[in-house]
């Protein structure tokens, strides 16, 4: 990651040892599941610590207990050297925890100046014009991303998190919590709240950033800690990572992390096809100048088009908010377009819905998984079968055949490794990685023709990431096309064989494999010229 | 058809209207509130049969016209409160509720009519008339709305109170941040149960000071089902009139007039089924919803309690 | 659907707390009855007595069953898709109208078989037709089919009030009503029993609505539509067409439950007849808990309650309004108890953090949809 050698942190503040934050023994179970396990963690005034692990590891149950959202069932919580107990976000608030949420918590019919005075008000009546004031002179340099009265909805994901962030700060917070922050960020965006976070250190604010993204740990972190299985089993102070070697550092947190598995990255597969080198093979995908209306009548996708060729996995890299998701709807036949054609493997589908489409052989991965990729409160056997409903030999003549059902969720979920105790078990009780799983068992038992992910790995550890990457390289090698749409860098680079970046609505540049230039691509992400 | 003193007819109906409007806009304007904190209140209809049994009953009794309004209101109150309890504390679905509180208070409120009162109750209605100097000599205008008891005065005021609540104050900030995306409001810090139960109340005893209206400012008596589905139209009226309290005003001045052209028609001499045009209220609402289809945004998360599957998954 | 874990557990709880919610009802409505001066235990007895121990209470509670049957059979439907269809009341009036004016004019001219099948035709027809107006505005305008369907239930009852005493009122009596169908041509009876078949109508109806959810794709598909509108959407199923299906049927079935009630018990539509039994099939659907088989006991449970009341009134000096009493009371505590059960055994002010990090995890950003 090239951005990671741009910034160098700096050197740990002389009082950097004032304790802000401490917790110990933090304890959490749900049900069976124990995401907290005697978990101690110190947060220090001045210094910017990653709080590192993969899904499932227990990093956003403790952020959250941290927060005040989630009461521990063991342990105690320490602000300033004094116990005290969180029972609310407001108590946390109180003691000076701020905390930026992934999904963000911004009240989309809300003005800017609104949502950040949103909860901290006195008295009975609003006093807005105060709030500006005040807000002017928070933190020079902190300057609020658009007009004040701008409604929450209108801003860009870049522009929500700076005002979360500012939210925070308006309340006094002198511990931040972050939780995966840069999820939905540019590489430059990226920059931009490094740059940001480490102002805010040396003004002597405690950071906990939770990620699962290593480098970014590395880039700009005084300490790290790592869960793993809800326990804390290990700690990289500032000594050590200070001038070490980076790539050393980065294979040991690995090891820590997964207990020795190999770092091979999957672009190692041999592949044999490389779909510029195959001019004949046939474009079993083909997005002719689509234009398609988002919510408010303006296009989100512009004059868009795009072939894909069998064998080939084309990456779509973009900022979130770009038209990529929408792009994907359409061609799954979920949206309609005003205006241009899709073709599937030869045959017009343009907005004869997603019946049609699944028919002639579109699979869609959405990233949205329990809002509408599956159905939360059914069996794993009935959501394997979502999509064909009434296809024999689940269903002949509209009675349904359940051993059949439940056959096939058993060989799905024992080809895809899901970990749940059977098919009759309630799919919204796994856990993201394996729900993701199931989405993806259900496409490819299908065998699509063309399978489009929307950010299929977002929110999931090393080892189920790789899974899924393998899985959509071999399915390519089988003779389909896949779309990859992501905002993850180098997940892209290392299965796709071609790189497309879209912004604004439309693919801006397109880069076969051999001459992916991360630089560029994100700058083009940014809607630089191309 | 000749004789009649056209002016004083039109008067004496705007009048009615106004009046008649009164109960459906300040039940209405309760439960703005509570579905701008995304709690939808189908027990509204109860909530306004709980308040006019109560409110005679209560007149009745103390021989007190003030009584019966403060009996009414705190009847509707309490059952605001319930609903609250039921399905902010408890989590129970909210359209479920809604039924069951209007189901029960049917039955109550018609249990006592029967029992006490043999089916109808009278009470006494006594306000104060307040004309306004000047203004309520405007013809026809005038008398109808300047020449009124003090108590249609005061809900009148309520309609600038509402708006005033909702747009600059911090509990109107609270309440549309609530309704909207509760989430958002717990992390900012807002209580956001108190603040349901504060929509809930407040609507509650909005709509117990409707139906105590009803039947000491209007009818004067009770029985049984007097509400005839107000307090279902006040709960479209507030989706119609998108939760401003302004709109709401001026549509239930519709619908007082569109009642009052019963009466009217009648003293003109045109032949109508009363049936016939009891049926154009409702209508009217349809007729209303449809036109305005495409711009009312519902607070998205009305009639959720927040985390949507868990609440469906129940229904197998 | 599919089961979703231990079989018998999840039957015997569900059972158990709907059962604890009735019998709280009894006890609180009884409570009331004291307070008013009334012999509680004397008038339950009474109902009790007549009710079940006799046999004119078995057939009457049979008898009122049998509309409450058909329209708790449609409401499932539209309930297990997630549609609230509160306009049963409307649609059922629209159903046994027609019926009361179709049948008349063709009782003479053809056999009593084709007489029956042509009036539940009309029936269905009249329930189903009531209920395409919100159908329609709910897929096209994305309007909230309570209001809609609460709206024309109130334009039902009085376009059929101002129908009989209008356009179908029979000339040749005083009271406003339709013309009456000949005794001969009504529905008979079960033989051996009092009760017309209008009730193994409503039977096979629960029946059926039981094989559609539990083995056909157009029940499973109904059910997805009812769980998660965006997943069917996004696995491709015809959402407005299966919501416009769920809200006819049971408009449908509303307006069977009308011709039902118009060709067995009452033989013709008289002025602001308003039976409403909309509310109460609601609560009894609701204490079933959305299973079908369960309606069965169910709906007797609230026949005899019905029944009840009216031997209450009469001879207890009850009013009538008490039913409606127990009836609320039961539908509040049953939902109490399932959320109770919802939330793996715990009520109280707490939940909403306790829940807060289901909410972290799955909670929508309205605020990411795209704009």
């Amino acid at each position: 990651m090239t951005r990671a050698d741009a910034l160098t942190p700096a050197p740990p503040r002389a009082d950097q040892d004032e304790i802000a934050v401490e917790v110990r023994g933090i304890g959490k179970r749900y049900g069976d599941l124990v995401a907290n396990d005697d978990i101690s963690l110190t947060i220090r005034r001045g210094e910017i610590q990653a709080l590192l692990g993969e899904n499932g590891a227990g990093k956003t149950t403790l952020m959250n207990v941290i927060a005040g959202m989630v009461q521990p069932d063991a342990g105690e919580i320490r602000v300033d050297g004094a116990p005290v107990v969180l029972a609310t976000p407001r108590d946390a608030l109180r003691h000076g925890i701020g905390t930026v949420y992934q999904h963000f918590t911004l009240v989309p019919n809300l003005s800017i100046v609104e949502n950040i005075v949103l909860g901290t008000e006195r008295g009975i009546l609003l006093d807005l014009a105060t709030a500006r004031r005040t807000l002017d002179d928070l933190l020079p340099g902190l300057t609020l991303p658009a007009a004040p009265a701008t409604l929450a909805r209108n801003l860009s994901m870049g522009q929500r998190q700076r005002v979360e962030i500012i939210k925070v700060l308006y309340r006094g917070s002198r511990v931040l919590l972050l939780d995966e922050p840069t999820s939905v960020l540019t590489p430059a965006e990226v920059e931009g709240l490094f740059r940001i976070l480490l102002r805010l250190k040396d003004e002597g604010v405690a950071v906990l950033l939770i990620t699962h993204k290593l480098d970014e740990a590395l880039a700009v972190s005084d300490r790290i800690s790592v869960l793993r299985g809800g326990r804390n089993i290990a700690e990289l102070g500032p000594d050590e990572l200070a001038g070490a070697d980076l790539p050393a550092t980065r294979r040991r947190v690995v090891s820590l992390m997964f207990g020795g598995e190999p770092t091979e990255p999957v672009a190692a597969l041999p592949r044999t096809t490389i779909a510029d080198e195959r001019a004949d093979s046939p474009h079993l995908l083909s997005v002719q100048r689509v234009t398609s209306l988002g919510s408010h009548g303006a296009p989100v996708v512009r004059d868009l088009s795009l072939d894909l060729r069998a064998g080939e996995i084309f990456g779509l890299a973009g900022v979130d908010g770009n038209g990529q998701k929408e792009l994907g709807e359409v061609v799954a036949g979920q949206r309609r377009t005003t205006h241009g054609r899709v073709l599937v493997g030869g045959r017009e589908i343009t907005n004869h819905g997603v019946a049609v489409a699944v028919a002639a052989g579109v699979g869609y991965v959405t990233d949205d998984r329990l809002g509408e990729g599956c159905v939360a409160a059914g069996s794993i056997a009935d959501n394997l079968i979502l999509k064909c409903i009434d296809r024999p030999p689940f269903a002949r003549r509209g009675v349904l055949h359940r051993h059949a059902i439940d056959r096939n969720a058993r060989r799905l979920i024992a080809a895809f490794d899901v970990r749940a105790p059977g098919p009759a078990t309630r799919i919204g009780r796994l856990s993201g990685g394996n729900i993701q799983k199931v989405l993806l068992a259900r496409e490819l038992a299908r065998n699509p023709k063309v399978l489009v992910c929307n950010n299929p790995t977002s929110g999931l550890d090393w080892k189920t990431t790789r899974f899924v990457l393998q899985t959509l390289r071999e399915h390519a090698d089988n003779g389909n096309a896949v779309l990859l749409i992501s905002s993850e860098l180098d997940q892209l680079f290392e299965v796709s064989d071609r790189v497309g970046v879209i912004a604004a609505g439309q693919v801006v540049a397109t880069f076969p494999r051999r001459d992916l230039d991360a630089e560029e691509i994100g700058r083009l992400m940014l809607g630089g010229r191309p | 058809m000749n004789g009649i003193d056209w002016e004083v007819v039109l008067s004496v109906l705007l009048s009615g209207a106004v009046i008649g409007a009164v109960p459906l806009m300040v039940a209405a304007l309760g439960e703005a509130i509570a579905e701008r904190a995304g709690l939808l209140n189908l027990g509204i209809e109860g909530m306004m049969l709980g308040g006019a049994f109560f409110a005679v009953h209560a007149a009745a009794e103390t021989e007190s016209l003030v009584g019966g309004l403060l009996a009414g209101t705190g009847t509707g109150l309490a059952m605001g409160l319930l609903f609250g309890v039921l399905t902010i504390s408890f989590r129970v679905d909210q359209v479920v509720v809604g039924l069951a509180i209007t189901l029960f208070a049917g039955g109550l409120t018609g249990f006592l009519a029967r029992d006490l009162y043999d089916g109808h109750a009278t009470a006494p209605t006594s306000a104060p008339d307040l004309a306004i100097p000047g203004l309520s000599q405007i013809p026809v205008v005038g008398p109808a709305l300047f020449d009124q008891s003090l108590l249609v005065y005061l809900t009148w005021a309520l309609v600038p109170i509402c708006a005033f609540l909702l747009g600059k104050t911090r509990f109107g900030l609270n309440l549309r941040a609530v309704g909207e995306y509760p989430f958002a409001a717990d992390a900012a810090g807002v209580d956001v149960d108190r603040v349901r139960y504060a929509a809930i109340t407040i609507a509650g005893t909005m709509a117990g000071f409707a139906g105590a209206f009803l039947c000491l400012g209007d009818l004067s008596f009770f029985e049984p089902g007097i509400t005839v589905g107000q307090g279902f139209i006040a709960l479209a009226l507030a989706m119609v009139g998108g939760w401003r309290p302004y709109r709401i005003a001026v549509g239930a001045l519709v619908f007082g007039l569109l009642r009052s052209l019963k009466t009217g028609l009648g003293i003109a001499g045109v032949e109508i089924q009363p049936d016939f045009l009891a049926m154009i209220p409702y209508i009217g609402i349809l007729i209303a919803l449809v036109v305005l289809a495409g711009r009312t945004a519902l607070p998205a998360a009305l009639g959720m309690p927040y985390a949507r599957d868990r609440g469906r998954s129940e229904r197998e | 659907m599919t089961s979703n874990g231990p079989g018998l557990g999840r039957v015997v709880t569900p059972f158990i707390s709907s059962l604890l919610a009735l019998i709280a009802a009894f006890v609180v409505g009884g409570i009331f009855l004291e307070a008013r001066g009334k012999d509680a235990l004397g008038a339950y007895w009474l109902m009790i007595e007549r009710g079940l121990a006799s046999p004119l209470g078995i057939s009457e509670t049979m008898i009122k069953a049998a509309p409450i049957l058909l329209v708790s059979a449609g409401l499932l439907i539209a309930l297990k898709a997630g549609v609230w269809n509160i306009g049963v009341d409307g649609q059922f009036l629209v159903g046994a109208l027609l019926v009361g004016v179709v049948t008349p004019a063709v009782v003479d001219d053809l056999p009593r078989g084709l007489v029956w099948l042509i009036a539940a035709l009309v029936g269905v027809l009249g329930g189903l037709l009531w209920a395409l107006v919100p159908a329609l505005l709910k897929v096209r305008y994305g309007l909230n089919e309570i209001i809609t369907t609460l709206m024309l239930n109130y334009v039902a009852v009085s376009l059929t009030a101002w129908s009989v005493k209008g356009p179908f009122r029979d000339p040749n009596t005083v009271a406003p009503q339709t013309v009456a169908i000949p005794r001969a041509s009504r529905l008979p009876d079960i033989p051996g029993t009092d009760v017309h078949v209008g009730l193994l109508a409503g039977i096979v109806a629960i029946v059926v609505v039981a094989l559609l959810f539990r083995s056909t794709t157009l029940g499973f598909k109904l059910w997805v539509v009812g769980q998660s509108v965006p997943a069917a959407t996004h696995v491709g199923l015809p959402v407005g067409r299966l919501t416009v299906f769920a809200l006819l049927a049971s408009g449908g079935a509303a307006g069977l439950a009308g011709a039902s009630d118009l060709l067995g018990v009452k033989g013709l539509f008289q002025g602001e007849w308003q039976p409403a039994y909309g509310l109460t099939a609601f609560a009894l659907v609701y204490l079933a808990r959305l299973q079908p088989l369960w309606v069965l006991p169910c709906a007797y449970l609230f026949s005899f309650l019905d029944f009840g009341g009216g031997v209450m009134a009469r001879s207890a000096d009850i009013p009538t309004y008490f039913v409606a009493m127990v009836e609320g009371l039961m539908l509040a505590f049953l939902a109490v108890a399932t959320a109770w059960e919802r939330q793996g055994g715990m009520l109280g002010k707490s939940r909403w953090r306790r829940a807060r990090l289901d909410a972290v995890e799955t909670s929508p950003d309205p605020a990411d949809e795209s704009t």
